[in-house]
């Protein structure tokens, strides 16, 4: 029997970053399918994935050359499918970013938090 | 005078009413129903579409809420309806074939048949004729969307 997506958790962990353009594409994607479905989903960006939210970074990764799509347009979409999108607090410091690095919409947590999210998520994807 | 008009290559049946912020459009059937699915301005943004999941039959929805969702390759997001109501009725040509959606949006492409709750209420909200091709008009400019392209065998 399949579940009813309809008011689940969905948590999204994104470990990669810019330097792995493809592996950026399909969390957001799959993160604004869950969404479209009623689902609530949170992004939240650890590791080398917290460079994706550095301003001026995600519109110089095309997705597919020539198909005008980029990991701006891609961030942009899934917070207007009301995706929530998060920041590890200690990743940022790691790399030496501020909350003025971070694009616009993309709030900062610490790593308690993560551990709060996962254990209420109905179910976290791993990236 | 034509049943239908454009706007950059965006065909809009006079005929529907329209909730342009969604991107939907219904039509009211003689039995008291009424026909949801994408406009033609949506289709076009959305892609060939690779797969559409209706909301299944007896499931009532809210104004506003999803009555299917839909993906192409470079987009995933919900067909909100323009009413509430019951799903009475899934066009099951568009689950085994997505692409009915981008080739006839107002005919063939209908999504689901929903039986309103309150249509009077709900319909306050929406345009239809001269208003609506205004109101996209003005949607499409200010948001530059680009010109609709149809595949072949696109029909209104």
């Amino acid at each position: 029997m399949s579940v009813d997506p309809e008011g689940k958790k969905i948590l999204v962990i994104q470990t990669h970053g810019v330097e792995t353009p493809n592996r950026t594409y399909s969390p957001l994607f799959y993160a604004m399918a869950a969404a479209a479905m009623e689902m609530e989903v949170l992004v939240w960006f650890t590791m080398d994935g917290t460079n994706q939210l550095k301003k001026g970074a995600a519109e110089q990764v095309e997705l597919k050359p020539g198909s005008g799509v980029t990991l701006k347009t891609m961030l942009e979409n899934a917070m207007e499918s009301e995706v929530e999108l998060r920041v590890c607090q200690q990743s940022l410091e790691l790399f030496d970013m501020t909350t003025d690095d971070l694009i616009d919409g993309v709030d900062i947590l610490g790593a308690t938090s993560i551990i709060d999210l996962a254990l209420n998520a109905d179910h976290v994807m791993y990236f | 005078m034509s049943d239908n008009l454009e706007v950059r290559g965006c065909v809009l049946p006079l005929s529907l009413h329209y909730s342009v912020g969604d991107h939907t459009w219904i039509r009211l059937e003689d039995d008291g129903t009424a026909l949801i699915g994408m406009t033609d301005v949506a289709q076009n943004l959305a892609g060939p579409l690779l797969h559409a999941k209706p909301k299944k039959v007896g499931a009532t929805r809210k104004k506003g809420k999803p009555v299917a969702t839909v993906e192409s390759s470079k987009w995933v997001g919900p067909v909100k309806s323009p009413i509430s109501g019951e799903v009475v009725a899934v066009n099951e040509d568009v689950k085994t074939d997505p692409t009915v959606i981008n080739r006839s949006p107002y005919k063939q492409g209908w999504i689901v048949r929903m039986q309103p709750s309150d249509l009077a209420a709900d319909m306050d909200g929406l345009l239809t004729g001269q208003a609506a091709v205004d109101a996209y008009r003005e949607r499409i400019e200010s948001e530059d969307i680009k010109a609709c392209e149809h595949v072949d065998g696109f029909e209104i």
